[in-house]
């Protein structure tokens, strides 16, 4: 039997985090020799999912330095008197819980890839805007954001008036490209939305804060041109899988499990993996790189294929709260729509402003929680996962925490028994300076991308670039991640003939 | 399954042709199976063959190809003579129905509802005419059953029939063949089963109608058989009464989910006259109501003015109020002085739209409209010159706009201004 330093490698990749697994998932019918390493035993890398005790592992490694320049500040807390909280392998928490829209390319490569097959999708539903209350004795409110005319319609939270600024801005963006749109916001391109919205469209800041939260955006001061593609996607995305909902999110911890099942669509293509196995040394010779593997192995192979560790100074860094608690709030998750699925994600944003410190200051930037229900394997029934998000900063950490208290307070189901924060984890996750593919003779760096509320498509350009340069001369542009079923796979009509 | 290196080593081409040619010979395969199939069932026809190997050999073909009506056919004749009860067992217990005896003088299922075409077919084998009698030799050995069996035994046909077709109409949902023949089981369920067992059979149907409604919304040959499916219900053949409350509270959940739908508003319109009277409303009870009515379409024209459906529903709401005698569900005795407050306050909402929406046509072809309904309610028919000076300069402004907005219908416009008069004095157009 050959061993590993026999082989002459075609493709090492570093790390099965989303980008490399993807990758790898391209390269599954090319026949390549790949080799497919991962320091952790788990598959995700930075976007994985992980249960209690890998967490509390990962938390120990971060904060050991281990987690290159990315990760930091990282803690787990359980409360003294942790009755409900059930074994560490019931528990899922994904460190990327992006939903993924309609229209995302990434959904269209997993169709014509037929990866889709063995992901099981859930709706995410409509967004709420946490509005404080408006006096002490008033409670706060969880105010549904209406994205389609119907929803509008049907809305008690919008003013009539209001409601035909939003019908016109709604239409003004699903056409944007064109003519006379174009003209009306090309002055406005790089200054903030809230500039348009205020000014070409007199809208009151109430509504702006709904069409802010559109965009699911961290960036507090996002461009209009930036704003405009992605409510465009969101409205574009509304009932393309069915009514009620413009996004979807991968059961068993998001992209985590678009990541594992794109490992096996390549190790079935003949690719061979290795967890718990980390690159010693590198050297680049003649017609490749020379490796030295963590287990010992020396590895020869004409490409090296993996994910920058570095975060750029500059670039957005967040902070993340993952709260488990033990309360399912079902009426966060019920359908918009009658006929529609129900949703396993419900997210809450607080645009700017509506959350203060406990010394008065209130919040710059918005936080947004993406709940999650039980639905999404991530926890057990009876329980959810909370994932709070927010630009990292001094206050940050409180102001996260606010953000909690408050969803408890607000959507805590009636004189029900008091809902208990389970266990938490907190980190903080900067991100690679830009989306471009690195290229150094025969090493290939992805760049860490940037953590986000909802999956951005540019995530996916760097991996049809290292696509290309392994195949080289065999690339065929439209086979990109284009592949039929294998044998066996769904074959449905053939039954009637076999008599 | 070994596939790692096989395909596309060096790229497509190879891999392409490879499976264009499969897949050929997997096209010649599928079609030399049907046409077997198909030449298998048609002897058996022209040899009046209609047991149950055949209807077997019907339910293949029909998942090939639903379209094939006369293959419908023929399993209904197979049904009729070798698997239903001879004697529809129901024919002891159903009330109403006229069409269940079974003497071979009647023909089957002539109830009005019945649309297939050939949903009926004279029994074609050898049962005596003189049916009524029930004890023939020849009954006893085709049917040795008593009814409480034979009722049991046509039940568990129609259930396996309905369910046979729900595949099939999941694929092809506008496939009338398929339509027909479930209809024509279900009217087999009124003519075989006691009321109460039809009735359930019907409830389903209903439920299966709402499913295709979800899927279509604006299917109108759906909400068509619906509102067929809501007539029998209600029949006294099947112990129904009246379900118009529970249709109205449909159509509005249809319209929440999209405003856009001729067909909810539609039916709505259609049920509102009875819903009243079963209500038993009196004059405040229908203004209530007309009232809820407006207000609620005026938050949709708030949000889709472009929306012919909901310009429609909001004429048939005037018209209640202009019209009465044509319509009179809601506001049959208002007073003049009423109907005219209505209608202005209607129009002032209508203007108000204008301020954001400034050039939808059918907002100025509403108000075109209603201001000649204004004419008449204060004065007399508007053709007949009864117009006042105020009414006048809106019309003029209204339809200025519309030769704007829509100048391929200028023809029209212009007969508009001549029959009423509007014509501008010379020198100023």
């Amino acid at each position: 039997m050959e061993s590993l330093s026999d082989i002459h490698w075609d493709v090492v990749i570093s790390g099965t985090g989303l980008q490399q697994s993807l990758l790898a998932l391209a390269l599954s019918r090319s026949g390549k020799k790949i080799l497919h390493i991962d320091s952790n035993d788990f598959y995700g890398g930075t976007e994985a999912s992980l249960g209690l005790q890998d967490a509390a592992s990962w938390v120990s490694r971060i904060e050991a330095g281990g987690g290159g320049g990315l990760l930091k500040s990282a803690a787990i807390w359980r409360p003294e008197d942790s009755t409900g909280l059930a074994a560490s392998r019931q528990y899922y928490l994904a460190l990327a819980p992006q939903v993924v829209h309609a229209r995302s390319r990434l959904l269209e490569q997993l169709v014509s890839s037929r990866a889709y097959r063995q992901v099981e999708f859930l709706a995410v539903g409509s967004s709420y805007v946490f509005k404080p209350a408006s006096e002490p004795t008033q409670p706060a409110a969880l105010v549904r954001i209406p994205s389609t005319r119907e929803e509008v319609f049907s809305t008690t939270a919008v003013s009539t008036k209001e409601k035909r600024l939003l019908m016109k801005f709604l239409k003004f963006v699903l056409d944007h490209d064109s003519s006379p749109q174009q003209e009306t916001w090309h002055p406005y391109a790089e200054k903030p939305l809230s500039a348009l919205l205020s000014e070409a469209f007199n809208m009151g800041e109430e509504l702006q804060k709904l069409i802010y939260t559109l965009t699911l955006s961290l960036n507090p001061g996002i461009n209009t041109k930036d704003g405009l593609a992605v409510i465009r996607r969101h409205i574009s995305s509304m009932g393309v899988y069915g009514p009620g909902f413009a996004a979807i999110y991968p059961k068993w911890g998001g992209l985590s499990e678009i990541a594992q099942v794109s490992c096996r669509a390549c190790a079935v293509g003949g690719g061979v993996y290795m967890l718990g196995t980390g690159i010693q040394s590198t050297e680049v010779v003649e017609g490749g790189v020379k490796l030295e593997l963590t287990s010992g192995d020396a590895i020869r192979t004409r490409l090296l294929v993996r994910a920058s560790e570095d975060a750029a100074s500059g670039m957005p860094v967040i902070r993340r709260l993952v709260a488990v608690t033990n309360s399912s709030f079902d009426s966060l998750f019920e359908p918009a729509v009658e006929g529609a699925p129900r949703p396993a994600v419900a997210i809450i944003a607080y645009p700017a402003g509506s959350l203060s410190t406990a010394a008065g200051k209130a919040s710059e930037h918005p936080v947004y929680l993406s709940a999650h229900s039980s639905e999404t394997g991530e926890c057990p029934a009876g329980q959810s996962v909370l994932y709070l998000t927010t630009n990292a900063s001094p206050d940050a950490q409180e102001l996260l925490g606010r953000a909690l208290d408050a969803f408890l307070d607000a959507a805590k189901p009636s004189a029900q028994q008091e809902v208990r924060v389970l266990t938490k984890l907190e980190y903080e996750q900067g991100s690679g300076g830009s989306s471009v593919l690195i290229t150094q003779g025969p090493i290939l760096t992805f760049q860490a991308t940037t953590p986000s509320i909802a999956f951005s498509d540019s995530v996916l350009d760097p991996i049809r670039s290292a696509w290309k340069k392994i195949l080289g001369d065999e690339a065929v542009d439209d086979e990109y991640l284009t592949f039929s079923d294998r044998e066996g796979a769904a074959d449905d009509d053939d039954d009637v003939y076999e008599q | 399954m070994a596939d790692q290196g096989g395909y596309s080593q060096h790229g497509i081409a190879r891999t392409s042709r490879v499976r264009t040619e499969e897949q050929r010979q997997r096209d010649l395969d599928r079609i030399a199976k049907y046409r077997n199939l198909e030449d298998q069932v048609r002897q058996r026809v022209a040899a009046s063959d209609y047991s149950p190997e055949t209807f077997r050999l019907t339910s293949a073909l029909l998942k090939l190809n639903p379209e094939y009506y006369t293959i419908w056919n023929a399993r209904r004749r197979c049904l009729i003579s070798s698997s239903f009860s001879k004697q529809p067992s129901g024919s002891s217990h159903s009330k109403a129905s006229s069409n269940t005896f079974p003497t071979a003088t009647t023909r089957g299922s002539s109830t009005a509802s019945s649309s297939a075409p050939s949903a009926t077919t004279p029994p074609s084998q050898a049962s005596p005419t003189a049916g009524t009698s029930g004890t023939t030799a020849e009954e006893a050995t085709h049917n040795d059953r008593s009814d409480a069996e034979s009722e049991a035994h046509d039940f568990s046909i129609i259930r396996s029939e309905l369910t046979f077709t729900i595949p099939l109409l999941l694929e092809s949902p506008k496939c009338y063949w398929i339509w027909s023949y479930r209809l024509w089981i279900l009217q087999q369920a009124i003519s075989r089963l006691p009321a109460a067992r039809a009735r359930a059979v019907w409830e389903e149907e209903l439920r299966l109608a709402s499913r295709m409604l979800d899927k279509d919304r604006r299917n109108f040959h759906a909400w068509g058989y619906r509102r067929h499916v809501v007539a029998q219900l209600e029949s006294p053949v099947l112990n129904g009464k009246s379900m118009a409350e529970a249709e109205f509270a449909y159509t509005t959940a249809m319209i929440h989910k999209d405003l856009s739908n001729f067909s909810a508003w539609h039916s709505r319109a259609k049920l509102i006259p009875c819903l009243l009277d079963e209500r038993g409303a009196d004059d405040a009870a229908r203004r209530a109501f007309l009232d809820a009515e407006l207000n609620q379409t005026r938050e949709a024209l708030n949000v889709g003015p472009e929306d012919q459906s909901l310009w429609y529903y909001h004429q048939y709401l005037i018209l209640n109020i202009v019209r009465p005698s044509q319509h009179p569900a809601m506001a049959p005795h208002f007073s003049t002085t009423d109907r005219i407050a209505y209608l202005e306050r209607e129009l002032d909402e209508v203007r108000s739209l204008l301020e954001d929406y400034d050039d939808v046509q059918l907002v100025y072809e509403a108000l075109f409209e209603y201001t000649l309904f204004l004419c008449e309610l204060r004065r007399g028919n508007a053709k007949e010159g009864k117009i006042g000076e105020e009414e006048k300069k809106d019309l003029v402004e209204w339809l200025g706009r519309l030769k704007g907005l829509d100048p391929m219908r200028r023809g029209r416009w212009a007969d508009l201004e001549r029959e009423l008069g509007l014509e501008e004095g010379p020198g100023s157009r």
